[in-house]
């Protein structure tokens, strides 16, 4: 049992504080005309408490403007519903399933190129392959993350996941709404058949991984295996990594034989924006090797500048050399995302019941 | 010598209503008590049984500027949506139980349909049609789309109460010299007050706990408290989302019990 | 209290433009009389009140009280007590304050408010319950304060929609006497709408038997029961033998025929039934080829005859009212 003292006269005093300012915001805050304002989307959690801090009132200085960051999902139908010519946002990070959605409808760019973004020339060629729209900036594996203190083997390959030990205690996602889900699903078609795009395969390997645990985000992955709940399941390094130090966990990442799967996170400009010489600057900005480790170690992702030197424990375990590099697959999510409707339907009737 | 009191027969029907009620209760009731042993419990994921105690993630709730920011923004927008559509149900329902309006089935049907409609679809048109016309995402047009969804629960109780309203009431007051205006304050308002109220308790109630029409309409630092739990949960899934539910459900109560004890929901009339 | 006469001048009201529920009613209704409009359900009795409180604008013709043409007048502003059947209490006021909202209305100064509240409430013998809810009351305690609540801002007329409809019956009988006793103390007009001919007959000084819209007779409550002038009204009054046989209809009351012995009867027949009523007895007769309703009043010793029973009608020629056709 924990001695934390009860919920804080400062915590209720700053309730008060918080009270004023809700009742001030109805008033729009009035903005100098020639300030311009960046409209970006980003992520929430740790990634977003160093952006909010650190990251981007440092860009704002820089650049005599303000950013205004949308941390509510989901960010491509907000996109999507929004005017061409005056898009609701000016920078979309999202995941590489999410870029190639919106590159299909005009939403954002085919491609950046180290003419916009000086420091593209710097990156992995991962980043700007032909599987990317736009840039991804850092980039996570999906591997295997499992528990330590469960007397399992550690496992080697994606195909450990299927030892009947695990039955039901092996952890998955509903895979029509988590791209990590589908990322698996096409492994399990390269391990098992022809390659990531053979889906019978894939199908058939699913079915033997049941009964499996299933969750829709990741979040949800890391806390079913922190309690327990799964012993072995499809996670990425980052959220394995991120329990160390002093919130250090009996959980490990393991990057199977086979290779792992990129997740990446990728930013890109919408064709719109009345200011893209500012979203070309923020996204070069986010490049520079000062940023990415910043943000590379708070968060345990892996750079996609090559540039970047990480400190010892996070350069020995992120993908920070062309060796590493090479182990990330990428998948084709402009194939995956033709199909999708006939994949999802497939899967449900697979992993129902 | 009094005689021993006969002994009641044993009421299968009876002990089977109890015993449905209690479970009922239960089921009702479950979920909260889950929360709670989530909130108070010290590691960041559910474990049964709970390892210990601890105010932590409550702690980490109120420390967290983004919740604090968010929460009072969810009230400041309940309180005002709870106003709004008080006014705009109670004189709806008073225009279509009154008004002798033509095609008044239809009218009903049509501020009804918020309730008919999946709310995300009413929040995505809404955005669209707010981008579109340029009026972009304000906080009154948060507001208003809170408001779209809450005036059909305020028309429905008000319209309930108008229906077993008995008009020789208003009746009487006007045969006894109450003019037009004075009959509306000093008997209908009164009178129906209970439903508006209650349908207000609702109107509160879905604008503080709204995520699908506020989804779309929320703008970067304007976030209402369920759209920053649903986000805070993609990331860290922890505690301080129980913990935060919890300050809800007791505010959402205190707000009702407030309610009660200002304007009397037990209705003294039976209507 | 002063009291004014009400005259409906060939008032005539439709609904939804087809059906029309008062149909050229013509009443001179006199001051400081008991009047009743006595119908069944659908008879335009209660349309007609409704009409004189101002609630339903006539089609045409015109409504005047005290000689005044008041058509036009909002009811707000027609000065007149009401009680209705369903006592329309304001729930959410106390019983003090529901007899004196007429009274705030007209914005009377607040002391002689609560003495003329306190006044009336002693005249329906209600004092001690000022504080009390209408919910909490019984149903005669609420009739009383619809009463009070109708006659403290003195009016000049003071209608009544069915105002004891629902007591029982002997709260019914005794709030008759009241109300009689109390609009003739107080000299005030009263138009009392029932559809009860027993409490009309009680309690009038004159009725309006209305049929359809129309007004089929106005008279005194014997002349009414005695006199019908329409078969309608020998049928809805009291019970009656309709002797339709013979060139000229004609109506005979129950109490007018004689059960006889054989030999000194007009009519020869059969008791059908014999219902005990306390003070008399009604016979159901069959005889000629039909069945008479015979009354017989227990003055003495009952002369107890039985279903099957043989026995003799008879009656006087004089006692046939004869109807219009």
């Amino acid at each position: 049992m924990t001695t934390r003292p009860p919920v804080s006269r400062r915590a209720l005093l700053r309730t008060g504080a918080g009270l004023a300012a809700a009742a001030s915001f109805g008033a729009p805050a009035i903005l100098h005309a020639e300030t311009k304002t960046l409209k970006i989307t980003t992520w929430g959690g740790k990634w977003g408490d160093i952006m909010k801090a650190t990251v981007l009132p440092a860009f704002e200085k820089e650049h005599g403007c303000t950013v205004s960051a949308d941390q509510a999902f989901p960010y491509v139908p907000k996109l999507q519903v929004s005017p061409r010519n005056d898009p609701l946002y000016d920078v979309l990070h999202t995941n590489s399933n999410e870029q190639w959605l919106s590159v299909v409808d005009g939403l954002v760019m085919d491609k950046i190129t180290a003419k916009e973004v000086p420091n593209v020339a710097d990156v992995y060629p991962y980043a700007v392959s032909d599987k990317i729209v736009g840039v991804s900036i850092f980039t996570s594996a999906i591997g295997l993350g499992y528990r330590t203190d469960k007397g399992i083997t550690p496992p080697k390959s994606w195909k450990d996941l299927a030892d009947p030990k695990l039955a039901g205690a092996r952890g998955g996602y509903l895979i029509p709404v988590n791209s990590l889900g589908q990322c698996h699903l096409m492994m399990l078609g390269k391990i098992y058949g022809k390659g990531l795009q053979d889906l019978d395969a894939a199908y058939k390997a699913l079915e033997q991984l049941k009964p499996i645990k299933l969750v829709d985000f990741t979040g949800q992955m890391e806390k079913m295996l922190l309690s327990g709940e799964v012993v072995e399941g499809v996670i990425h390094d980052s959220g394995v990594y991120r329990y160390e130090g002093a919130n250090r966990q009996p959980v490990d990442f393991c990057s199977p034989s086979e290779g792992v799967m990129a997740l990446e996170q990728v930013l890109n400009v919408t064709p719109g924006s009345k200011v893209k010489e500012l979203a070309f600057a923020y996204i070069d900005y986010m490049l520079r090797p000062d940023v990415q480790k910043l943000l590379a170690e708070g968060v345990w992702y892996s750079p996609a500048n090559k540039k970047v030197k990480l400190e010892a424990k996070y350069d020995a375990k992120l993908l920070t050399t062309p060796e590493k590099v090479a182990t990330l697959i990428q998948p084709d999510w402009k194939w995956y995302n033709a199909r999708k409707d006939d994949i999802d339907a497939r899967v449900t009737k697979i992993l129902k019941g | 010598m009094s005689m021993p009191p006969n002994k009641q027969p044993f009421d299968l029907g009876k002990a089977a209503y109890l015993g449905l009620n209690l479970l009922l209760l239960a089921f009702l009731l479950a979920p909260i008590a889950i929360v709670l042993v989530f909130a108070l419990n010290p590691t960041p994921y559910i474990s049964f049984p709970p390892v210990g105690v601890t105010l932590h993630w409550f702690d980490k709730f109120f420390e967290t500027a983004d919740f604090m920011r968010s929460l009072w923004l969810s009230l400041w927008i309940a309180a005002c949506v709870l106003v709004l559509s008080v006014v705009i149900g109670g004189a709806c329902a008073l225009a279509l139980a009154r008004g002798n309006l033509p095609g008044r089935a239809f009218l009903t049907a049509f501020f009804m349909s918020p309730l008919m409609l999946p709310a995300i679809l009413t929040g995505l048109a809404l955005f669209q049609s707010y981008l579109l016309s340029g009026i972009g995402r304000p906080l009154w047009g948060l507001i208003m789309a809170h408001t779209l969804i809450a005036v059909p629960y305020v028309l429905r109780t008000t319209l309930a109460v108008l229906h077993n309203f008995d008009r020789r009431i208003e009746e009487a007051a006007s045969v006894l010299g109450a003019s037009p205006a004075r009959v509306f304050f000093e008997v209908t308002l009164p009178l129906i007050q209970p439903g508006v109220f209650a349908g207000g308790v609702f109107a509160f109630i879905v604008s503080f706990d709204q995520f699908p029409v506020s989804l779309f309409l929320v703008v970067p630092k304007g976030e209402t408290l369920p759209v920053v739990l649903f986000n805070y949960m993609k990331f860290d899934l922890d505690g301080a989302i129980a913990a935060a539910s919890m300050v809800s459900i007791l505010l959402a109560l205190a707000v009702v019990l407030a309610l009660e004890r200002l304007i009397g929901l037990k209705a003294y009339v039976k209507l | 209290m002063t009291s004014a006469t009400i005259k409906l001048d060939c008032v005539t009201k439709t609904f939804d433009g087809k059906v029309v529920a008062v149909d050229a009613v013509t009443l001179d209704i006199r001051a400081g009389e008991f009047f009743s409009l006595l119908g069944p359900s659908g008879c335009g009795k209660t349309t007609s009140l409704r009409m004189i409180a101002g609630f339903e604008m006539p089609d045409s013709g015109r409504v005047h009280v005290g000689g005044q043409d008041i058509t036009d007048v909002p009811v707000h502003r027609r000065d007149m007590g009401m009680v209705f059947q369903s006592y329309a209490l304001f729930p959410h006021r106390t019983v003090a304050e529901n007899v004196a909202f007429g009274l705030r209305m007209r914005d009377v100064p607040r002391p002689e408010i609560a003495k003329r509240v306190a006044a009336a409430l002693a005249q329906v013998a209600l004092t001690g319950l000022e504080e009390r809810r209408p919910g909490q009351l019984s149903g005669g305690q609420q009739q009383r304060v619809a009463l009070a609540r109708a006659l403290v801002i003195e009016p000049r007329v003071l209608l009544c929609d069915e105002p004891l409809g629902a007591l029982d019956r002997k709260l019914r009988q005794q709030m008759q006497f009241e109300l009689k006793e109390l609009q003739q103390r107080l000299g005030v007009t009263l138009v009392f709408v029932t559809h009860d001919q027993e409490e009309a007959l009680a309690m009038s000084d004159r009725i309006a038997v209305m049929n359809k819209g129309r007004v089929e007779q106005v008279g005194a409550p014997t002349e009414i029961y005695e006199r019908p002038r329409t078969r309608f009204v020998a049928d809805f009054i009291g019970e009656i033998n309709l002797l339709d046989d013979g060139p000229c209809p004609g109506a005979l009351r129950p109490e007018k025929i004689r059960l006889v012995p054989v030999a000194d009867a007009r009519l020869e027949g059969t008791v059908e039934t014999a219902n005990f009523l306390g003070g008399a007895t009604l016979y159901r007769v069959a005889a000629g080829g039909r069945t008479y309703l015979a009354r017989e009043t227990h003055s003495g010793e009952r002369s107890p005859r039985a279903a099957g029973d043989a026995v003799g009608l008879a009656w006087n020629d004089t006692d046939v009212v004869p109807l219009e056709s």
